[in-house]
């Protein structure tokens, strides 16, 4: 190995002043026809419009980091943050407006499983032809052809055409073939999130063993659980900035106290007129101290301001607690509990006080739902913050939430003795 | 051990990419899209797998265009005008012709308006643009091999031989295959930003086959306009076909020469353009 390059050649990617702006054109309109482009172009002439006054929108913008061989980096944000701009600059999908990055290595990028594939195609030949795609070499697919369709579960189906595959099947031979492109730089956006439990937990055995080959892998999640268990570094992106680059739990901290207040995304559709709005949140004990750290089977205190437009009757509050892994917990509802509340128009409070918390160690997101009466039309949807629940031993391998149960032991049960029939010739 | 076995492996893989704002006209890369080349085999074996997938007589439809076509002109051509078709049955003399017109009108028409067919990758994944149009000029070469096969069998029905100027017809079908590719890889670029291509395609296309002495012997047009005839590199390419298929006329090398020029212009102009633009795909297609 040459050794005069020993500092640098240690670098598996290294961004200096990385960006990339976008045009918008002037007046909204995306001149999508050729007549909109020449009139736009015809118009130019005319005026002389100077470049700069085309407006110009950065989806990242000076963007510098290091990464070792060997790294796991996470990359956090909200939604139009940057970060799947930052990953497609990474993968030359898109060239970038300033700034430059090198990469040392085979690259291998998963922006979006399942994208070259051709329905039509059978599985074998949707393999060849993903993996050539990603940069394999032919004779490599061939030889690794086995193991990939082994991984993937699909066996029988290997010479039907993939739009008969179920849409599991499809994304896990998907997965499958990235994952034997064996790269030393693998970029991955939200690709864990798909599939079903035992899939997932093969993904992220895969991404261990990567890890284990020392690859460098650039992870893009909102799922901070599984930021936590890959990365021991983050990069924090906002407004197209990177604005925090070091240990992951310091990044995740920023990142949640950011997130606080966001409108639940999966709500929009449903949303359609929210005449409640959740103005803030207060996690608090029980002496109404404001924590976000508590301890398996501590009690906790939510203080909810909320706005309502107008009057509403038989509201219903609905707290949900959800994991980082994007479980549901547990909820709390006003209406279940049997709390009826009419709602004026204006600026009110309302606590909520948990029993003692049976759940896992873990961070826990709140979301704050309201519905009308008999959960119906749903009015407000909100993320409102997180906390985390901290206990030595009780992690999720213990399940959602753990209890004490009562237990019995002085009376001795024989299984081999058939009691239950000879009750029945009893009776 | 294994970590001297990575430092191996990672130094005999691809070695650094550099990722930078397009800089220069003069940044092509060629060299990178050769290092693809087992992709372009892909895209190209894709193209043709999935054209006849599920259709109940296959690839047989790849011999229905030009069979209709020949059809079409013998009737109005052939038996109603009376076409003149140099001492050959019009059938003949029109398939000759027919065969590489519906080569180069399907490559030119596949390639300039097949990247937004593979948009949903463009966005997605890196690789050298260039192939798409490349393995989209080089797929209906399937095609026109299956035609030549009942060209040949044609042949053979009226007892006609071709002569030894067979040797260059390959030479003849690689100019219109890059006159196709030239001309894609000026439109394909446009036809990402603006899908007027796809719309404004099929009426050039029919405009320059009238253009062309497809149904008609080159002998028919007008000697003051043959300068600007001959302007129309697949006038040069049919009666090449014609004069190494049938023996008829000969190949006009002033004619040949001029069109070869033009695309050999159209051709590195639209390299240089192509990678330029390839760089805003993902952007705005």
């Amino acid at each position: 190995m040459p050794t005069s390059s020993e500092g640098r050649g240690d670098l598996a990617i290294c961004a200096e002043g990385l960006g990339k702006a976008y045009v918008k054109a002037a007046g909204g309109a995306r001149g999508d026809t050729l007549r909109d482009g020449l009139s736009a172009a015809l118009a130019k002439l005319g005026r002389a419009e100077p470049r700069a006054a085309r407006s110009r929108f950065w989806a990242l913008q000076d963007a510098s980091f290091q990464i070792r061989h060997g790294e796991n980096v996470g990359v956090l944000g909200l939604n139009g943050a940057g970060k799947s701009t930052l990953l497609k600059l990474l993968s030359r999908v898109t060239a970038p407006t300033t700034g430059r990055a090198t990469i040392n290595g085979r690259l291998g990028s998963l922006l979006e499983v399942g994208t070259g594939f051709h329905g039509e195609l059978t599985g074998r030949e949707n393999i060849f032809l993903y993996g050539s795609i990603l940069g394999m070499r032919w004779a490599e697919v061939a030889r690794k052809l086995d193991e990939i369709v082994a991984f993937a579960g699909v066996e029988e189906f290997v010479d039907t055409p993939v739009k008969r595959y179920s849409s599991g099947m499809y994304v896990r031979l998907a997965f499958s073939v990235a994952a034997h492109l064996d790269p030393d730089v693998l970029l991955l956006d939200e690709v864990l999130s798909v599939g079903d439990l035992p899939f997932q937990r093969k993904c992220m055995a895969f991404a261990k063993d990567l890890q284990n080959r020392h690859a460098t892998i650039l992870f893009v999640s909102h799922n901070m659980f599984s930021i936590k268990t890959m990365c021991e570094r983050v990069l924090y992106l906002k407004k197209g900035r990177i604005v925090f680059d070091g240990p992951t739990n310091a990044g995740i901290e920023l990142y949640e106290a950011d997130g606080q207040l966001e409108a639940a995304g999966w709500a929009a559709p449903e949303l359609v007129d929210p005449s409640v709005r959740i103005l803030d949140v207060e996690i608090a004990d029980q002496t109404r101290c404001p924590r976000s750290v508590f301890d398996h089977g501590e009690r906790l205190r939510l203080r909810f301001d909320y706005e309502a437009k107008a009057p509403i009757r038989g509201a219903n509050f609905v707290v949900v607690f959800i994991r980082s892994d994007e479980v549901a917990c547990c909820c709390y509802s006003t209406e279940l509990d049997g709390l009826s509340l009419d709602l004026e128009p204006g600026v009110n409070r309302l606590e909520l006080g948990t029993p003692p918390l049976a759940l896992v160690a873990d961070v826990y997101r709140i979301e704050i739902l309201v519905r009308e009466a008999g959960f119906q039309k749903l009015l407000c949807a909100q993320s409102g913050g997180s906390f985390h629940v901290r206990d030595p031993l009780l992690d999720t391998h213990f399940g959602v939430f753990h209890e004490p149960g009562t237990w019995a032991t002085n009376e001795v049960v024989h299984l081999a003795r058939p009691k239950i029939q000879s009750r029945g010739a009893e009776l | 051990m294994t970590l001297r076995y990575e430092a191996f492996r990672r130094e005999n893989r691809a070695g650094t990419v550099v990722i930078q704002p397009p800089a220069g006209l003069w940044s092509l890369d060629l060299p990178e899209v050769w290092r693809y080349r087992e992709l372009l085999y892909v895209l190209v074996m894709r193209e043709l797998k999935v054209r006849y997938k599920q259709a109940a007589i296959g690839a047989l439809w790849a011999l229905v265009q030009p069979v209709v076509a020949v059809a079409i002109f013998a009737v109005i051509f052939g038996y109603f005008a009376k076409m003149p078709s140099a001492g050959v049955p019009y059938v003949v003399f029109a398939f000759a012709a027919v065969l590489p017109w519906t080569y180069f009108a399907e490559a030119l028409r596949r390639s300039s308006t097949g990247l937004i067919g593979d948009a949903e990758l463009i966005r997605k994944i890196y690789f050298p643009r260039l192939l798409t149009p490349l393995a989209l000029v080089i797929a209906p070469l399937a095609e026109f091999a299956a035609g030549f096969c009942v060209l040949l069998a044609l042949l053979a029905w009226f007892h006609l031989a071709p002569g030894p100027g067979v040797i260059l017809l390959p030479l003849f079908l690689l100019v219109a295959m890059l006159l196709a590719l030239s001309l894609a890889l000026w439109l394909a670029p446009i036809s990402v930003r603006y899908r007027d291509v796809g719309h404004a395609l099929p009426f050039l296309i029919q405009v320059w086959l009238y253009a062309s002495p497809v149904a008609y012997p080159e002998s028919l047009v007008p000697q003051r306009w043959r300068a600007l005839y001959d302007l129309n590199p697949m006038v040069g390419v049919i009666s090449g076909f014609r004069w190494a298929l049938l023996g008829s006329g000969r190949p006009d090398l002033q004619a040949m020469g001029v069109s070869g020029a033009v695309i050999a212009v159209l051709l590195v102009g639209g390299v240089v353009f192509f990678r330029k633009m390839e760089r805003s795909f993902a952007d705005v297609i």
